[in-house]
């Protein structure tokens, strides 16, 4: 770096950068003190369209016609990219300190003091968050312009795929977010349903209707726990200690105790009176886990012997006393798997079966199709599920780059830096 | 096989790994020092399998699952390096560092069950932390040698190979987490609908990937200071450390990510 240079002087160096990254964030500020938040559905199409095809034919147009300027090539280097890389990292690291709020909560929920005038609750719909990506991609557009009038080589081919990958998906994502919609709808067993709600509870008639033909939850086997009997925290305190059930016969130990475990019933009526609790096998909806299990510790003078439950929407839970102070519990089961096994139907007449699963979505037209919830007050007898509808038209775009991004990651593997 | 079993395992993988790094110091022949580390590793690696099989899951979701990865990786990074570029102090760094971390799983060991969420039962499971892992380790190894740089600067007579393996370890440890990054985010879309959502953990990655490349753009100018870049690597390190778990300790982070996998 030359010293003697002053700033502002041809040619611009960091110190330039730096001013005029901040001076973009600052502006950004001055919109956000003036307009608050960015809502981007105001951004939807056909706006972010024009937004886009004017920002891309704008770059082109500095690139071509301002081939000299000294701003223009200066925006093509890494004089003007390490800075903006640098203030674009603080933002983040910003970003990821603070807690961040969703569109949908109320402005007056945010804590009242100068990061909510500055719009860092919300920071990725900002004006200066948004502005800075803006920039970055000025950088990135000019920089991928600028390495085609250098002579082609082989090695450019990471280059091009990294930085023209980057444009690609960040431009598609930050355009993209106006055209977004993510709806819920509930469906019960045997119905079908076309209308779905947004975040805000809005009702959306969709061209889309989802029968629920049936909805089944797998669960792991249940699991013993020993818990105290005044605070109701599993034992030991500092690291819980569970055991999950294998076979009848099978003995273990949990925090100082020895169980052994009698008898199973999967499905189980659980009824209790008074004084006596009794265990029997009901095939039927409602119906709970329950272990039959025989306790031992150094204190007890005899083993304790008795039936656990995590219960149902139909039978409370039943925990075994060991003494005063401890008690054997069982816990709700862990979800393994939910499958809504589902026909769905669109407005052009097409007709889909499908099992949509967490890690299974259906993509049909536009929308992609989630499982997202079902009826938790049933648990796994819910005759209810939640899917979530999705429709991002900008998903190839952002697709292209990411691929172009992983094919240019592929390449500065094995190609590496430049030698010197 | 389980995590009782661990502390054998790997305490004589560590012996291993410490013999090699003494020999290694000591000794300018490289056979011995990188049989003894591969012998290390087959052991340390016997230990993973065994626990995948009887966890009949991946073990990927805890902390001190991927701590184990970590500790597995590290050494593969340092031999690496002790391999292409010859430094001999590389291996017992890499060493010890890997050594803190399954002393960490043997003083606070996770609960560790067989339950798998639905969330994580994916192809991209497996590729997507095993990649993240190997380029922490990576990228662990280049912060040692970028820690060792700002220590002793007025003593390295050779700055330019050091710079030189840097760089190199940079973009390779870059390239994988730019490839376990992109992984995330086409099975975030699948899995929760998005590709991107800014949940903490992702926040923190981008940050990290930011770091890296804030290096890679500035070792570009020749007019870029070795110091200032090696000061740029260790900051780039911390923002990883946030991300893998530093995440889960951050107020602003609580309750937050849906990127917690550790069960209650």
């Amino acid at each position: 770096m030359n010293n003697s240079r002053k700033t502002w002087e041809k040619p611009w160096n960091y110190t330039e950068g730096f001013i005029v990254a901040g001076g973009i964030a600052l502006a950004g500020l001055l919109l956000q003190f003036s307009l608050g938040n960015i809502n981007p559905t105001d951004f939807g199409s056909p706006i972010n369209i024009i937004i886009g095809a004017l920002f891309v034919v704008g770059l082109l147009c500095c690139h071509f016609l301002l081939k000299d300027n000294h701003i223009i090539r200066w925006l093509s280097s890494v004089r003007s990219t390490f800075p903006a890389l640098l203030i674009m990292l603080l933002f983040i690291i910003i970003l990821g300190l603070t807690p961040q709020f969703t569109v949908n909560e109320p402005q007056a929920h945010l804590p009242d003091n100068i990061f909510r005038r500055m719009g860092w609750y919300r920071m990725t719909t900002s004006w200066a968050f948004v502005f800075l990506c803006f920039y970055t991609l000025v950088i990135l557009g000019f920089t991928t312009l600028k390495k085609t009038r250098q002579p082609q080589s082989w090695r450019l081919i990471g280059f091009y795929l990294n930085h023209l990958g980057l444009f690609i998906a960040l431009l598609g994502g930050l355009i993209g977010s106006g055209d977004m919609q993510r709806l819920t709808m509930t469906v019960m067993e045997g119905k079908t349903e076309w209308r779905a709600q947004d975040a805000k509870g809005d009702i959306h008639e969709l061209p889309i209707a989802i029968e629920l033909d049936t909805f089944k939850i797998e669960e792991y086997p249940p699991k013993l726990v020993i818990i105290d009997n005044h605070s109701g925290k599993i034992l030991p305190e500092n690291r819980p200690e569970s055991y999950m059930f294998e076979t009848t016969g099978k003995t273990t130990q949990l925090s100082g105790n020895t169980i052994e475990v009698l008898e199973y019933i999967p499905q189980a009526a659980v009824v209790r009176d008074s004084a006596f609790t009794s265990v029997v096998p009901m095939l039927m909806d409602g119906a709970a886990t329950a272990l039959k299990i025989r306790v031992m510790n150094s204190s007890l003078k005899e083993p304790v012997e008795g039936w656990v439950s995590n219960g149902s929407y139909m039978f409370p839970y039943q925990v075994l006393y060991i003494d005063e102070a401890t008690s054997v519990a069982m816990p709700v089961q862990e979800v393994k798997k939910y499958t809504s096994k589902v026909t769905v139907f669109t407005e052009s007449g097409n007709t889909q079966k499908a099992d949509i699963e967490v890690n299974k979505p259906l993509s049909i037209e536009d929308w992609i199709i989630y499982q997202f919830s079902y009826d938790e007050t049933m648990g796994k007898y819910s005759k209810t599920s939640v899917f979530e509808l999705i429709r991002d038209p900008w998903l190839k775009v952002v697709y292209t780059g990411i691929f172009m991004l992983l094919a240019g990651a592929l390449f500065l593997f094995i190609v590496g830096p430049k030698k010197k | 096989m389980t995590w009782d079993h661990f502390i054998y395992f790997a305490s004589s993988a560590a012996i291993f790994w410490i013999i090699a790094s003494i020999l290694a110091l000591r000794n300018s022949k490289k056979t011995l020092p990188t049989l003894l580390t591969v012998l290390g590793l087959g052991i340390f690696f016997t230990f993973i399998i065994g626990l995948w099989m009887s966890l009949e899951r991946p073990p990927l979701r805890t902390m001190g699952e991927t701590r184990l990865w970590y500790s597995f990786f590290l050494p593969v990074a340092g031999l690496i390096t002790y391999q292409r570029w010859k430094y001999r102090w590389i291996l017992s760094f890499s060493s010890i560092l890997s050594i803190v971390f399954i002393i960490v799983n043997i003083a606070k060991p996770d609960i560790h069950n067989k339950v798998l969420m639905p969330a994580l039962q994916s192809p991209w499971f497996t590729p997507h932390v095993i990649i993240y892992m190997f380029s922490y380790a990576i990228l662990g190894a280049v912060t040692l040698a970028a820690l060792y740089y700002l220590v002793r600067e007025k003593k390295i007579s050779n700055k330019s190979h050091l710079m030189d393996m840097t760089d190199n370890l940079v973009y390779v440890g870059t390239a994988f987490i730019t490839m376990g990054m992109l992984m995330g985010a086409i099975w975030a879309k699948e899995a929760w609908g998005h590709y991107w959502s800014w949940d903490p953990k992702e926040t923190w990655a981008a940050a990290t990937w930011i770091g890296y490349l804030i290096y890679i753009h500035y070792r570009l100018r020749k007019t870029s200071k070795n110091k200032i870049s090696m000061i740029i690597l260790v900051f780039a390190f911390i923002l990883l450390q946030v991300c893998w778990y530093g995440v889960n300790y951050l107020p602003s982070a609580q309750g937050r990510s849906v990127h917690t996998y550790s069960t209650r």
